[in-house]
């Protein structure tokens, strides 16, 4: 099954959802086509939440989910188009790896589970293991164990929350190049991360979710601009902080700087510019810069500045 | 599709410390029997057999006990770590995965009951006639375990307190208030679990005498089996990861 014509597969209508008076997610609106596409919050944003919705696992308080035409909620018949990878690490501990693939293809009702699995098992690159029960795997393992479940049906949509979690960089290159290559095939997948470079790597779009809301959405060099141009303060250790504060005043990148404390603090608007000059500046006027780190460590700030700008 | 779930909720429970327990907990009934077999008997062993080894340690304790404990981990457990969700996102009937495990929680059960009952009521009766008896509670319990399984696995879906919600029935409700409110054992498993028994016990009414009579016992155990099993397909059709799973 797929969208007719090249149409969206996913199409959320001013969906919100509420668990008592909290708000998880809030009037969003989105469709989704084959490619891949990254949902990216922070931790509590409403990723999962919306993941639940998408996969019939959760109804929405208000609006509409449509999953390759149909409700996902009370829908069960849509499982054999769509494929979940949960957050949670938890799988049948008692299982081989190809035991717990091999189930997934019989309770899918494949005509050949057995040929399904073990090729769902060599797509991410897990054969080696899979003989061995899957409580004894590692995080990184259980997630790719996961992965082959969800896709021993060849599903049309593919919905993975958190991924990467516990992936090691080879495991992630691995599954990266697995999940375009499914994407080219005319697959919808939408993966959720809280991690601003797994979704940079993979997404080709991206959906910015905040708080329960929809900050941002489209093309990811739109979204990366954006999020390059939102406010982002410095702290720098120098030689001379205050002549480097004076020279760096007058460029037009700076919007702030305040000294003290034997530290520099600078804000800037222009992320890019200000990465470019600030170099040029402390060389013309003779300062050196010992260190120079961003203070917002968390992209919680850049998500607020989409939200409210 | 039911038989590759009732396999995989086999394996899950069979391999689990609970087996050990509810299997030593099973060997009670035997060895009061030895106990019994082995002391001072007195004539009326038949009467002794089915109301005190019977009715109060096989039916009354162990056979609730074991449908508590397998029933509400057949899906409670999937349930509460998160892997019921490989179950819940196929394209499967949740009446399917229901009645999977009801029948993986009601076989279990009844096999470790059903052995330590026959049993025990075997021992206890050795030089007396015993086949009305062991037929009527053997019955009974095949009967009342589908029962209390239907039961506990309803109470799985519903909360995610089912044991001590399952206690509870066992102890307070079958324990104490059927005994304080004779009307109340209408809704008791145990009462049409002896109930069903004693269509087959041979003996007279002042020797075993069950609350309800055969054919209402019968009747309220579909009623309320069905009753169970449709709600919890109906809970489990309606089933949500909220944030707090």
């Amino acid at each position: 099954m797929s969208a007719a014509g090249g149409g969206p597969t996913i199409t959320l209508d001013g969906v919100s959802r509420w668990f008592g008076n909290v708000v998880a997610v809030n009037e969003i609106s989105f469709e989704l086509s084959a490619g891949v596409t990254g949902l990216l919050g922070p931790n509590g944003a409403g990723k999962s939440t919306l993941l639940h919705m998408l996969s019939g696992f959760l109804e929405p308080s208000a609006g509409s989910v449509t999953v390759l035409g149909g409700s996902p909620w009370c829908n069960p018949a849509l499982y054999r188009h769509v494929g979940l990878v949960p957050e949670r690490e938890a799988v049948y501990g008692h299982l081989t790896g190809y035991e717990f693939v091999l189930l997934s293809a019989r309770l899918q009702g494949l005509a050949d589970p057995r040929g399904a699995a073990r090729r769902a098992i060599e797509e991410v690159d897990l054969g080696a293991a899979a003989t061995r029960t899957t409580g004894g795997y590692s995080k990184g393992m259980k997630q790719r164990i996961k992965v082959a479940a969800a896709l021993v049906h060849d599903p049309t949509v593919l919905l993975l929350d958190e991924p990467f979690n516990g992936a090691d960089p080879r495991q992630r290159l691995h599954m990266t190049e697995l999940f375009q290559r499914l994407a080219t095939e005319g697959r919808t997948i939408l993966f959720s991360s809280h991690i601003l470079e797994e979704v940079e790597r993979l997404a080709e779009r991206v959906l910015v979710i905040v708080a329960g809301r929809l900050a941002a959405s489209g093309d990811f060099r739109e979204i990366r601009r954006l999020m390059t141009d939102a406010p982002h303060t410095f702290v720098l250790r120098t030689s001379d902080d205050r002549r480097l504060a004076a020279a760096l005043v007058a460029h037009e990148s700076v919007v702030g700087v305040e000294v003290g404390n034997e530290l520099l603090t600078v804000r800037t608007s222009q992320l890019g510019a200000f990465a470019r000059a600030a170099p040029v500046i402390a060389r013309d006027a003779a300062v050196s810069i010992h260190e120079l780190r961003p203070t917002d460590e968390s992209l919680e700030g850049v998500f607020s500045y989409l939200v409210n700008r | 599709m039911t038989g590759i779930i009732l396999r995989l909720t086999l394996r899950q429970m069979l391999g689990r410390g609970r087996t050990i327990l509810i299997g030593l907990l099973a060997l009670l009934p035997v060895l009061v029997a030895l106990v019994y077999r082995l002391g001072s008997q007195d004539t009326e062993q038949q009467e002794w057999a089915a109301t005190v080894l019977l009715d109060g340690f096989v039916v009354t304790t162990l056979l609730p006990l074991a449908a508590l404990v397998y029933g509400t981990a057949a899906l409670g457990v999937e349930i509460e770590d998160g892997t019921a969700v490989y179950l819940l996102s196929k394209p499967i009937l949740r009446r399917r995965i229901v009645l999977a495990k009801i029948t993986a929680s009601w076989m279990v059960t009844t096999a470790t009951v059903l052995s330590s009952g026959l049993v025990a009521g075997a021992i206890a009766l050795y030089d007396k006639p015993k086949a009305g008896i062991l037929l009527g509670f053997g019955v009974g319990i095949l009967l009342g375990g589908l029962v209390y399984s239907a039961l506990f696995v309803m109470l799985s879906v519903v909360t995610s307190r089912a044991l001590i919600a399952g206690l509870i029935y066992v102890f307070i409700w079958e324990g104490l208030v059927n005994g304080l409110f004779a009307g109340t054992r209408l809704l008791s498993v145990r009462h049409y679990t002896l109930g069903v028994a004693d269509w087959f016990v041979d003996l007279p009414p002042s020797a075993f005498d069950a609350a309800l009579d055969p054919a209402t016992a019968l009747v309220l155990m579909v009623v309320f089996g069905a009753a169970a099993t449709w709600y919890a397909d109906r809970r489990l059709q309606r089933f949500e990861i909220g944030e707090t799973t």
